[in-house]
């Protein structure tokens, strides 16, 4: 067990040792915050005042609550992947450098090795997206909170199912890197891609319908969709409060991603948290049985 | 003495390549065994099949008495390894480094701090605990690497080409270290080196080309084999040494005569006892060993 523990210790101080690891895996956060204070908080609130009947006026702290749900529910939902992907990529960094040569020269099994650099992923990662989720937290209750304290475990709830399966994700691919290059290749692919396919830049409800459909294959859509859910959940509890028309909020829901529709059936919260856990136990079979029949030359 | 390697018809190929063939040899308990050869010889082959990193073709080895194809798990005890390029990590202090080694082998807790207080006394390097390995110096860095190997207590300790890049200061410190090892813990030294005066060292060397056992022997051995005998002759004229007849080379005070074996040196010593008054004989060196074996030169020899 102490030898867990300390592969475990080793890989978490050298992921936040490695300012190039640590720095990448804040890249994608901040270009949404870019995004979000250049345009996208414009753009997010003219969309609800669009998708308003003339007669509702929001507060602007309702108004704020929305927008700020909506934004911090993207953050999250991407940085829980892009996070544990860079943290995840010590493993390829131990493969380039010749690292894990000499770590299985010694005795320790195969499966302590990816053992440890599992949970140090899973750690490292619930640090950083706690952090990040706290500093959102603080950012709504300055705009305008309307988050019950459910609300609240089931966000944290939602980010450890997340990061679960960012971990579980990254060490299936990771595994499969060998260079430098590739860490860089598919750094970039999902820091920019994830962002997309995962609706925080853009809601899924916007793409074709094509487009959605195959998204609606993706475990990690119902992770977003279920961050959104308890992030803006509490606002727009308060817009039917205030009076605007339940088919309206619904609406907002559906353009939101909140309700994510597979076959034209509505996504149940609890098939939601189904899918995102039965994929989390897929990919950590797939990584043991990875790790099992990897071959020597 | 015991053979705590053996090795017997090992083979490996890559695809078409055949990197080790037939390769066979003993090492015995204690010994410096020096193993040589030009980059892609085969060595860094021989070493990871050794070490349970690829797997063999065909052929049997036995570490320590125990089959590697049985019984790795007790046959990784009993090696330590230096490799060429440092694997420490950087960004972690000596300390850090040295505990997850240790935890490797699961030697945790006080057993640690024992282990480590050991080595960082043998090897000097008590100041050094807290400092972040990037921090280091090369020469300080190998110590470390050294000490991560050691930290195992191992019975063989695997150097491949441990001093390359190594300021001479370094390297005799590194083989001061390892002489002390070998005197007091009879460790057996498993090395390949680009240094030929290193190899001149070794109790036995092994020479091998394109997979292939080339030669093999102490290097006295090999020196009586493969090249031959030198003499410096001081305060003669030429014309006395051109009626020697062997092959000789002008110095500034004197003349080197290159003659095939120590008992052709004697003899013309008895020849003339007249003009050998100041002389002195010396053996080839390794380096021309391993040029007549091979017809090749090592990279980075001096």
């Amino acid at each position: 067990m102490n030898t867990v523990l300390i592969l475990i210790k080793r890989n978490i101080k050298l992921f936040f040792k490695d300012k190039g690891m640590f720095f990448t895996s804040l890249i994608t956060p901040a270009i949404l915050l870019v995004l979000y204070t250049t345009f996208l908080s414009n753009v997010y609130r003219d969309s609800f005042e669009m998708n308003l009947p003339d007669m509702v006026k929001l507060s602007d702290e309702l108004m704020g609550g929305l927008v700020g749900g909506q934004l911090i529910s993207s953050l999250l939902a991407v940085s829980c992947i892009t996070v544990a992907f860079c943290s995840n990529f010590l493993m390829v960094q131990d493969k380039a450098n010749g690292t894990i040569k000499d770590l299985r020269i010694s005795p320790v099994k195969v499966s302590t090795l990816a053992f440890g650099y599992y949970i140090a992923t899973l750690i490292s990662t619930l640090l950083i997206c706690f952090a990040a989720t706290a500093l959102c937290l603080v950012y709504v209750a300055f705009i305008g909170w309307y988050m019950s304290v459910s609300d609240v475990l089931f966000l944290l709830l939602d980010v450890v199912l997340l990061v679960l399966f960012g971990t579980a994700l990254s060490s299936v691919i990771n595994f499969l890197l060998t260079s430098q290059g590739q860490i860089s290749a598919v750094g970039t692919i999902i820091s920019a891609g994830y962002g997309f396919i995962c609706g925080a830049y853009m809601p899924i409800s916007s793409f074709s319908s094509g487009l959605q459909r195959v998204i609606t294959f993706l475990p990690g859509t119902y992770g977003t969709s279920l961050v959104r859910t308890h992030a803006m959940g509490g606002a727009l509890n308060e817009m039917v409060n205030q009076g605007v028309p339940s088919e309206v909020v619904d609406s907002i829901r559906d353009a939101v991603d909140c309700n994510i529709y597979f076959f034209n059936d509505k996504v149940s919260i609890s098939s939601m948290y189904l899918i995102l856990g039965t994929s989390v136990a897929v990919l950590v079979a797939v990584y043991i049985l990875m790790n099992s029949i990897r071959k020597k030359v | 003495m015991k053979d705590i390697i053996k090795i017997d018809n090992l083979c490996k190929s890559f695809g078409d390549v055949k990197a080790v063939q037939n390769l066979r040899f003993r090492v015995k308990e204690g010994e410096l065994f020096a193993f040589l050869g030009v980059n892609g010889a085969g060595k860094s082959t021989t070493i990871n099949i050794m070490c349970g990193q690829l797997l063999k073709d065909s052929g049997n080895i036995e570490i320590d008495g125990q089959n590697l194809e049985h019984n790795l798990e007790e046959i990784k005890n009993s090696l330590g390894v230096v490799f060429q390029n440092s694997v420490l990590d950087s960004a972690l202090s000596v300390y850090d480094n040295l505990q997850c080694r240790a935890a490797l082998y699961g030697i945790t807790g006080a057993a640690f701090k024992e282990r480590l207080l050991k080595l960082a006394k043998l090897l000097e390097f008590e100041d050094l605990l807290k400092r972040t390995v990037e921090k280091l110096s090369g020469g300080q860095r190998r110590r470390i690497d050294i000490a991560r190997a050691l930290i195992n207590n191992p019975k063989i300790l695997i150097l491949d080409e441990p001093t390359t890049g190594l300021d001479p200061q370094t390297r005799k410190t590194l083989w001061n270290v390892i002489s002390m090892l070998r005197k007091n813990e009879n460790m057996t030294v498993f090395l390949t080196t680009h240094y030929m005066e290193e190899a001149a060292e070794a109790d036995y060397v092994v020479i091998i080309d394109s997979g292939k056992i080339s030669a093999e022997g102490t290097p006295l051995e090999l020196k009586n084999t493969y090249t031959g005998d030198f003499i410096t002759l001081y305060g003669v004229d030429e014309a006395m040494v051109k009626t020697f007849g062997v092959e000789y080379e002008a110095l500034r005070d004197g003349y080197r005569l290159f003659v095939p074996n120590t008992a052709k040196a004697t003899e013309l010593i008895i020849k003339y006892p007249d003009v050998f008054f100041d002389y002195e004989i010396t053996k080839g060196k390794m380096d021309d060993v391993f040029l007549n074996v091979t017809g090749k030169k090592l990279e980075g020899e001096q």
